[in-house]
């Protein structure tokens, strides 16, 4: 190692050099917004002129949790049965997925086809779904049709739409989940299987034995991240409702911070929601902290 | 040797499972061939009866594919390229240069990554309308009539820095031997040159798959783009405008026209996917992991 000062006040100016634009980055688009944003939830404003900001202290904070607010209800809610919904939806089948294709042969190409929704713009996501779910010619209702249920409004009703859509975020979903927990999967020695196979264990002992136990950590990952995930997502339910109707029966707490801001001009409000959204999204960030910091997931 | 029971069950499960993965995308590709009235009939159809290749020509015409898809490309490319840059500058200033306050920078950066980006797409909207000295705006950020969102740049500067991709950049810098450097700086090689002549190809590996991935999500992302076309018409990209004119068009002709668009919108990337997956899934993995 050279240690001449000259050496060291060089690297560190390249350093700081080498990181100007990050920290500039962070400075214009991470720092000044979130502060300019947390001062907003405190005020009213519609976004234009500066000067007519008026600060109102708590009353949006108030506003969102008074009782008649739809903000906690039925917003948040939908919120929550959106993230549970289609992490529950991607996770059972991602895991029955990639239990299976690690057993098959061609596998990265059966990966390849539950991926490529992943990697597709929502709005081609959405409209064809929209498509699919459409009560006079769509596919879904044909199907239904041939079964002998009578056709359903799937995305006009207000008992169906937000399951309809939680299933198209559930679609969407598998994809990364199943990459992941084939990763997980294959870090498992095959030494184990021969040993189990060996001793005479079943299939299902096999399984609950040791592909669960040891394929905890990645469960978690995706389990964990795909949760954040489903409680930020709201451009599925732009695309194909437009407002998060009929009603508020697809409306979720993204969707309704942009359209407060974007569409009524109520910067504040919409200010007030993303930072209670945010705490949501930072309590199942910080379980997800503790739990790694536990467990793990260098297996994989 | 893996338990290989029921294959034949294990192969009707995984293609019934594929079939629903990728039956929405012949949907919307068959549906693009077909005209108002096969698209408009009382049942349903997967194939169209008569196929329609107008439907192509005219989505050009009407929602000015080419405008749009020129959009998308500047701002993929070029957000592609300044996020390898400014990751593989941050990474090799975190792992190949000893200063003070590095360990700071680095935590900082990993801590953005807990905050979701919908927390910023307010603030940073004004800021972008508003930014000082920009789009005829005065120190203020008054006067213009845009802001920033006069221009290209609008849909790619929020998006020239990466945590992620910083974040990949420093694991893999970390692997590349110290002895390389020295020995440079022993023959007499500036700093830049290390960077730019040494270390920079070998981490190709990685620049690949960080490329595939900001390039991928780059064409995808859409209320940012959204967002910015409210302000300015000219910056549509192709999801954008897709989603956007579908409403001016004729709703009886619209359909079909829509599917069009979204094949050409979507076919790119698929393939661009299906042929470098190996360094978009290297990426995947990578956000899995932790410092």
């Amino acid at each position: 190692m050279n240690g001449s000062s000259k050496l060291n006040r060089g690297q560190a100016l390249l350093g700081w050099l080498f990181l100007s634009p990050v920290i500039v980055f962070y400075l214009i688009f991470f720092t000044i917004p979130l502060l300019f944003s947390l001062y907003l939830s405190f005020t009213e404003w519609g976004g234009f002129d500066l000067t007519l900001i008026e600060w109102v202290g708590l009353k949006n904070y108030k506003a969102l949790f008074a009782a008649d607010s739809t903000f906690l209800h039925p917003i948040l809610t939908n919120t929550f049965v959106f993230a549970f919904g289609t992490v529950l939806i991607s996770f059972v089948i991602a895991l029955a997925v990639s239990y299976t294709i690690t057993r098959l042969r061609f596998e990265g190409f059966w990966r390849t086809l539950y991926f490529l929704p992943t990697v597709t713009t929502v709005v081609a996501v959405g409209n064809v779904w929209l498509y699919l779910y459409n009560p006079t010619n769509g596919l879904i209702n044909a199907v239904l049709n041939k079964l002998g249920v009578q056709s359903i409004k799937f995305l006009d009703d207000p008992t169906t739409a937000l399951a309809s859509i939680i299933v198209v975020g559930g679609w969407l979903g598998i994809g990364s989940s199943v990459l992941i927990l084939t990763a997980g999967l294959k870090a498992i020695p095959e030494d184990y299987y021969e040993a189990a196979t060996l001793e005479g264990a079943g299939l299902a002992a096999i399984y609950s034995k040791i592909t669960l136990p040891l394929l905890k950590p990645s469960i978690l990952f995706v389990l964990i991240t795909s949760l954040i995930g489903g409680l930020q997502s709201f451009t599925l339910s732009l695309v194909m409702t437009k407002n998060g109707g009929p009603g508020n029966s697809t409306n979720v707490g993204g969707l309704e911070m942009y359209n407060q801001a974007f569409s009524y001009g109520n910067w504040g409000t919409a200010s007030a929601m993303a930072f209670l959204l945010f705490i949501c999204v930072f309590i199942v960030t910080i379980v997800q902290l503790t739990v790694f910091r536990r467990g793990g997931v260098e297996s994989y | 040797m893996k338990p290989k029971s029921f294959p034949l069950f294990s192969y009707a499960f995984i293609i019934v499972g594929s079939v629903m993965m990728v039956f929405p995308f012949l949907e919307m590709l068959f549906s693009s061939f077909k005209g108002p009235a096969d698209y408009n009939r009382l049942h349903y159809s997967l194939l169209p009866e008569k196929f329609e290749t107008s439907n192509y020509a005219v989505a050009f015409e009407q929602l000015q594919l080419g405008l749009l898809f020129r959009n998308s490309v500047i701002k993929s490319v070029a957000t592609t390229a300044i996020v390898l840059l400014t990751s593989s500058l941050a990474g090799y200033a975190l792992t190949k240069l000893k200063f003070r306050g590095q360990k700071v920078v680095f935590r900082f950066i990993l801590a953005t990554m807990m905050f979701p980006a919908f927390l910023f797409l307010i603030p940073n909207f004004y800021i972008m309308v508003h930014f000082p000295f920009v789009g005829g705006n005065n120190w203020m950020g008054e006067g213009g009539d845009g802001g920033m969102a006069k221009y290209m740049l609008a849909l790619i500067l929020p998006f020239s820095v990466s945590a992620f991709g910083i974040f990949l950049m420093r694991q893999f810098m970390m692997t590349i031997n110290d002895a390389y450097i020295e020995a440079a700086r022993i023959d007499g090689a500036s700093e830049l040159r290390i960077f730019f002549t040494l270390i920079l190809p070998m981490t190709v590996p990685a620049l690949a798959t960080l490329a595939i991935f900001e390039f991928i999500g780059s064409w995808n992302e859409f209320i940012w783009s959204l967002l910015m076309y409210t302000v300015n018409k000219d910056l549509a990209t192709l999801p954008v405008g897709i989603q956007q004119l579908k409403s001016h068009l004729d709703a009886n002709m619209t359909q079909p026209l829509v599917n069009a668009a979204l094949v050409i919108s979507t076919a790119p990337i698929l393939i661009v996917f299906i042929i470098l997956q190996k360094y978009y899934v290297r990426g995947m993995m990578n956000t899995g992991l932790k410092e």
